[in-house]
């Protein structure tokens, strides 16, 4: 036999046993490839979802009011090992704890139980390197998580409005909670594998997560500081319980800020508190009767000298008496028999009318959560008596963004629109005309008078025209279910400049303590805040200044 | 003349070799690129921890800074530390048309413009006569 022959032989006695072999690897290699595949992938191969970092919140020139900024947490996972004290005291060093402070917070029921927040980076270090050596202590449930949270500036500013997250970074209320999907962005799922000494290996490629776009407000972060300063210091002044300031854009209706007290993240009292607006509410019956011609300029009404029976047993009261007024009197002196007398030719059909015109009664349709639309008996309820307290405002029900909004119809030139708490890029939409330019700008001379001659004096500010109205309005005392004689609402609304209006401003102080009147609690918040705006803003007075001097 | 017939015999032996020393080169790679892959998906993961301190860095830093910014602190470090004071419209000033010509005051460059030509003028003057005063 040759010996090619001989060498072929034996390599093939040699090769023959591991035939079965190359087979069973062809099956499992080729025939079953993805099943086992798929079977190593689910056993080795984690997926974990990773969260875009939530979005931040701007104001309308883009300057920042919410924020998510990472920061890195030590855990530890239940079941906790045998020796917790020697755990807690290992935890402690590291993390320069008192061990003490550690088992206080493994007491917890959940799964995971958090030991510290803003670990720093060489504490992280540290954690990892004991978890090498130290496996038997450290390694069983120990680790370090990169979490989130939520960030305002300084804290207090605008939490009304910007509401509040939870621990998952999901929100809870506010602007927060309305625009929680937006904010959130989509989630991106990430695979990995383990190795045997639990370290991570990665399968995908690192993408950064998408980015979401900063969330802008309407808000102005400066005015929303000046209102709230200025409401606090009022709150402080007259002992108040509480109190709102809301500044709306006339053009478009966009909030400019809004500000409240109590400050809480969870609710917003301008939007989901109706109260009694009082004296401010003159406005629409006077709207009502100018517009529909019902009443002359001119013309004047008695005022019966400061106290007249509407019905047996019904008196109304005027807070000074007053002989024969015209509307502007009324409306200057903020005469309630005068209002009653003016709405009784109004007529309850056209006062609901116009009422829900001006948006009292219907949600202004803002971007907050649980808006309320306010309380108003139909007119077919409105008997004279109710009728007149409506007309002075009494019995009915008003956000504060109403009332705001409503004088921010006139200040307009007579269009509704809806109040926005975005920054609107768009040309923004009316609701509706509510009253003629013409009724507009008569409106707009009565308020101005108001405020030079009537019960607005203190919301006067030299060198401008300002146009508003004081109301005073006397709080339910849930007890009696009677008007309280000790607790009142005082509000003053109006917009300045009245020449070229730029700001709509309502204030409202929660029963005031010692004075109680608008005229002496709000109005004069009310000339503060303007000042603030119109210096920031640098709009010139209306009338030319007298140099000293000058020949 | 006859070839000898080993010049013409093909060379089993040394094609094999070729063939070991390239399935021996590939394999080689595989392997390298699965070690390597493993090597970098380490340090990818080393990396992206890394990022993530800096981030919590970069967070704590932008947080004092947006602190620092916010009008509330600005506020109180301008009235507190440079004592100044709130704008007031009553510094705003409008001026009608009379009070801006009679107030207001040439600029830089029209001052000396005039300045120039006052000047120039003089030395014109004291050199020369115009015909009228020569008359």
């Amino acid at each position: 036999m040759e010996t090619h022959v001989r060498l072929a032989v034996v390599a093939g006695l040699c090769l023959t046993p591991l035939a079965p072999l190359s087979l069973r690897l062809a099956q499992l290699q080729v025939m079953q490839h993805q099943r086992i595949d798929k079977e190593v992938i689910n056993e080795v191969v984690h997926t974990t979802a990773v969260a875009a970092d939530r979005a931040d919140i701007v104001d309308r020139r883009g300057r920042l009011l919410a924020r998510s900024v990472p920061f890195l947490s030590c855990f530890v996972e239940r079941p906790l090992p045998p020796d917790t004290a020697a755990l807690a005291a290992c935890l402690g060093r590291i993390l320069a704890m008192p061990p003490a402070e550690v088992l206080r917070r493994l007491q917890g029921r959940e799964r995971r139980l958090y030991v510290k927040e803003d670990v720093s980076a060489q504490q992280a270090a540290a954690l990892a390197e004991t978890k090498l050596k130290d496996k038997k202590l450290i390694s069983y449930g120990v680790g370090v998580e990169l979490r989130h949270r939520r960030f305002y500036p300084r804290g207090d500013l605008a939490l009304n409005v910007l509401g509040k997250v939870g621990t998952e970074q999901n929100g809870l209320s506010g602007v927060e909670l309305t625009f929680d999907s937006r904010l959130r962005g989509r989630a991106r799922r990430l695979r990995y594998l383990r190795d045997g000494l639990g370290r991570i290996i990665y399968r995908d490629a690192e993408v950064r997560p998408e980015t979401t776009q900063p969330l802008a407000l309407s808000l102005d972060r400066d005015s929303q500081f000046h209102a709230e300063e200025v409401l606090h210091e009022a709150a402080a002044q007259f002992h108040a319980k509480g109190g709102m300031i809301v500044v709306l854009d006339p053009a478009t209706s966009e909030v400019l800020a809004m500000a409240a007290l109590p400050s809480d993240r969870l609710k917003n009292p301008i939007i989901q508190d109706p109260y009694e607006p009082g004296s401010t509410f003159k406005l629409i019956a006077a709207a009502a009767a100018l517009e529909e011609s019902l009443v002359d300029e001119n013309q004047t009404f008695f005022c019966e000298n400061g106290s007249y029976d509407i019905a047996p047993g019904v008196r109304i009261h005027d807070h000074e008496p007053a002989g024969l007024l015209t509307l502007q009197g009324i409306l200057e002196r903020s005469s309630n028999i005068g209002i009653s007398k003016v709405v009784e030719r109004v007529g309850a059909r056209r006062f609901y009318s116009y009422s829900r015109a001006f948006g009292f009664d219907i949600k202004t349709g803002i971007d907050l959560p649980g808006e309320t639309a306010g309380e108003m008996k139909p007119f077919a309820h409105l008997t004279r008596v109710v009728l007149a307290a409506s007309s002075y405002g009494y019995g009915i029900g008003a956000s504060a963004l109403q009332v705001a909004n409503a004088y921010s119809a006139i200040a307009n030139g007579g269009t509704l629109y809806e109040p926005s708490i975005l920054a609107v890029s768009r040309r923004p939409q009316p609701v509706r005309r509510v009253v003629s330019d013409a009724t507009a700008r008569t409106l707009t001379r009565m308020l101005e008078s108001v405020v030079e001659r009537g019960t607005g004096m203190s919301g006067r500010i030299p060198g401008y025209r300002v146009a508003g109205k004081t109301g005073t309005a006397r709080k339910l005392d849930p007890r009696t279910g009677a008007y309280s004689t000790s607790s009142y609402m005082a509000s003053f609304v109006g917009f300045l400049p009245a020449s070229r209006p730029q700001w709509a401003i309502l204030v409202v102080i929660d029963e005031p303590k010692g004075q109680y009147y608008g005229a002496q609690v709000a109005a004069p918040v009310f000339a503060k805040l303007g000042r603030r705006l119109l210096a920031m803003a640098g709009v010139p007075p209306d009338q030319p200044t007298v140099l000293a001097g000058r020949p | 003349m006859d070839e000898h017939p080993a010049a013409t015999r093909p060379r089993p032996r040394r094609r094999g070799a070729g063939k070991l020393v390239a399935a021996g080169l590939f394999l080689t790679t595989v392997v390298w690129q699965h070690v390597e892959a493993t090597r970098l998906g380490y340090q990818v993961e080393r990396s992206r921890k890394q990022i993530s301190t800096l981030r919590c860095a970069q967070g704590a830093l932008q947080t004092e800074l947006e602190d620092l910014l916010s009008p509330a602190s600005l506020s109180a470090q301008a009235r507190g530390r440079l004592g100044m004071v709130l704008g007031s419209p009553a510094s705003l000033r409008r001026l009608d048309d009379d009070t801006m010509t009679a107030q207001a005051r040439p600029g830089l460059l029209r001052r000396l413009l005039s300045r120039t030509r006052r000047a120039w003028q003089e030395n014109k003057t004291a050199g020369l006569s115009t015909p009228r005063a020569a008359a």
